[in-house]
């Protein structure tokens, strides 16, 4: 089972992502406290670890800097109060895989978890092809085919899907889209993603197929085999 | 926005004080030399007046040829011409002396008179214009007329007159010289001055006004002016810190509100009525953290001072990104989205993600303000070596008055449609261009909408 450690001194929050990610099938300990956290971190065997840039005791950016000169490269999605850019650039340099500033919701929070902990698991094979029912990506061509059908996509729509695929069956939130297509973290208002997913839509999903991408309402979107 | 310019000419106070002392000085001169004028005139007149007088005496006593050797003898001492004499018989013919006829107009009274006109002839050697004069009865029954010219009276008045303009232009030259190099000095201060203010109109409160060692009035008004500075910044501080610890304090709040939120909605039953009612309220509690989050996002903006994440880039690059991203958005709406430039740009300094949120939250807004049909236009120009970007769009446009206002936080359009957004969107643009010392302009577009230009030649930064 994977085990996630949640560093997190605010027991409210800490119980919210514990019962979230708990309802994701997950096993989550919760440490408040950053000295007890980074003992966790170094001993136990975590797949990701949760932390708070601001805790007691032990600051979470000394954690994360931390555990890497120890050579610990669990996965890290830090939690802060702190959203300038600035903050954002500090902690994923001080090695912070990724970064969700507070206030967060928590769907959002469990699918930064989940996109993690995939990437964590892929990291070692590199595939050349992404499959998800009869739509095909081609990583190398980069191309794209539905059913035999080879499908023209422009090179966003390709990046959109790329990381709609590789995160299939994962619910991925608007921000989270527009963090990893075009790299930037603002919010762009919400109806912008949803103008660029339909268009993606259209291409792969045409009348009389059976729609892939479904809307989630309140999160986001995602890629799945039809079920 | 600039501050106004010292007045390099007479409007400044040195010069102005420089013309009140030269022409007190004038006027005072003026006054001194007419009293002495009126003084001195009045002296030399009596003077002239008892000569006469001691002659008119000294001739009664004479009679017969000894007066008329008396009289020549006399005019033998008078090297310079001011006096001269006539000797009537009776009847007034003429029997001796320069004047050649009685002088007309002299009463035959013995006593002085001072006479316009002394005598018709051209002779030099007599009194030309004005003379006082005297026709007196000698002992042997003849008339003897006696008259003095007042011309060392007129010589006075041409002395003093000299003098007086020797005193002026002595005066008024060295003035003038004097006020062109005053000046200069405090003019430079004023200039010095005007340079720092400038940072601090700009937004840079942490700039002080120069103060030298001098302690003249000029310090004394900057050391004012910087003490209410220090005020000024030590109330927005405050202020500041007052908001950042509620936004701090609001953050955990809200990440439990919507983290429990959430819980229930996912607990309640799929299509269930309460299911429905939380997926409201749930889109509500995010609409309140986009706001939030966007209120922290603009006070994080103006609180940096650093600009160490500035590099160079190219403007194509980013405007073509930007087209692209908001195309399908422009369609979706049914909108013509073209983007115009040249194949190149010059360069900007700046930070790429920053531009890319401004200029996105320009085209956001004129895509969303342009109804079905119209055109956006966004336009990159080189103006003599400086980019400029403009958004231009064929929607309702923003009235003159509004268009200070739109950039203040929660500014919405005077009777604003609900799609006027969260009213954050511009005032983020006003602080990222306010942190690139970049200045940005609303207009009215060609196509008969709003015209935003973004004009990125920087200005003012301040290295803190």
């Amino acid at each position: 089972m994977t085990r996630i450690l949640t560093i997190e001194d605010d027991a409210v929050t800490a119980r919210e992502i514990v019962a979230e990610l708990s309802s994701h099938g997950l096993d989550v300990d919760w440490v408040d406290n950053g000295r007890e956290g980074l003992d966790r971190a170094v001993s136990g065997n975590y797949d990701l670890i949760t932390l708070d840039r601001m805790l007691p005791e032990l600051d979470g950016l000394a954690i994360v800097t931390t555990l890497r000169t120890m050579g610990v490269s669990t996965p890290i999605l830090m939690i802060s109060a702190l959203s300038d850019v600035d903050e954002r650039v500090r902690g994923l340099r001080a090695g912070g895989d990724d970064y969700l500033t507070k206030p967060f919701a928590t769907d959002e929070m469990a699918a930064r978890v989940e996109v993690l902990l995939r990437r964590q698991n892929n990291g070692g094979a590199q595939p050349t092809t992404l499959r998800v029912a009869d739509l095909e990506l081609d990583l190398i061509s980069h191309e794209a085919s539905r059913a035999e059908q080879v499908l023209t996509l422009l090179p966003t729509e390709y990046k959109l899907l790329e990381f709609l695929m590789r995160n299939s069956g994962q619910i991925l939130s608007r921000m989270m889209i527009f963090e990893e297509v075009w790299g930037y973290h603002f919010d762009p208002g919400t109806n912008l993603i949803d103008v660029h997913i339909g268009r993606l839509r259209k291409k792969i999903d045409p009348p009389g197929n059976v729609p892939l991408i479904r809307t989630v309402r309140g999160s986001g979107y995602v890629i799945a085999e039809p079920v | 926005m600039s501050l106004p310019n010292p007045s390099d000419g007479w409007r400044s106070s040195s010069s102005r004080l420089l013309a009140l002392y030269s022409s007190l000085f004038v006027a005072w001169s003026g006054i001194l030399m007419g009293v002495m004028y009126f003084e001195v005139s009045g002296y030399l007149d009596n003077l002239a007046k008892h000569s006469l007088m001691q002659r008119q005496h000294l001739f009664s006593h004479f009679r017969g040829d000894q007066l008329e050797d008396a009289l020549a003898a006399s005019m033998t001492f008078d090297i310079r011409g001011i006096d001269a004499y006539g000797l009537f018989a009776a009847d007034h013919t003429y029997l001796g002396g320069a004047l050649q006829q009685m002088p007309a107009g002299l009463p035959l009274d013995g006593k002085i008179h001072e006479l316009r006109d002394c005598s018709e002839s051209d002779d030099p050697t007599l009194p030309a214009d004005s003379c006082d004069a005297v026709a007196t009865p000698t002992r042997d029954g003849r008339w003897l007329v006696l008259v003095r010219d007042n011309g060392s009276l007129f010589a006075v008045t041409r002395i003093i007159l000299r003098a007086l303009l020797w005193g002026v232009s002595l005066t008024i030259v060295p003035g003038v010289i004097g006020w062109h190099l005053l000046r200069r000095r405090p003019l430079r201060r004023i200039r010095a001055i005007q340079a720092s203010a400038q940072s601090i109109v700009a937004g840079d409160l942490t700039h002080r006004l120069p103060v030298s060692n001098r302690r003249d009035e000029l310090d004394m008004l900057a050391a004012i002016v910087n003490a209410m500075l220090d005020r000024i910044e030590r109330l927005m501080n405050e202020v500041k810190g007052v908001c950042d610890n509620i936004a701090h304090d609001l953050r955990t709040p809200l990440t439990r509100l919507r983290a429990q939120l959430y819980r229930m909605q996912q607990q309640a039953g799929e299509g269930s009525p309460e299911a429905a009612q939380l997926d409201l309220v749930l889109a509500e509690a995010d609409t309140l953290m986009a706001r939030f989050r966007g209120l922290l996002r603009i006070s994080e903006l103006e609180d940096r001072q650093r600009r160490s994440g500035f590099v160079e880039l190219d403007p194509v690059r980013l405007l073509q990104e930007l087209h692209e991203f908001y195309l399908p958005l422009a369609e979706e709406d049914e909108l013509h989205f073209k983007l115009n430039m040249p194949e190149t740009l010059p360069q900007l300094n700046g930070d790429r993600a920053l531009l890319f949120e401004a200029l996105a939250n320009l085209l956001s807004n004129s895509i969303k303000f342009t109804p079905p049909g119209g055109t956006v236009i966004l336009r990159g120009v080189n103006d003599a070596g400086h980019t400029r970007i403009e958004v231009h769009d064929s929607g309702p446009g923003i009235p003159e008055s509004e268009r200070e206002a739109v950039f203040q936080r929660f500014y919405r359009a005077e009777g604003g449609q609900p799609q006027s957004g969260f009213g954050l969107g511009l005032s983020i643009v006003a602080a990222i261009v306010s942190l690139h010392g970049f200045s940005l302009e609303v207009g009215h577009s060609d196509l008969g909408g709003a015209k935003l230009v973004l004009d990125c030649r920087q200005r003012l930064i301040s290295q803190s």
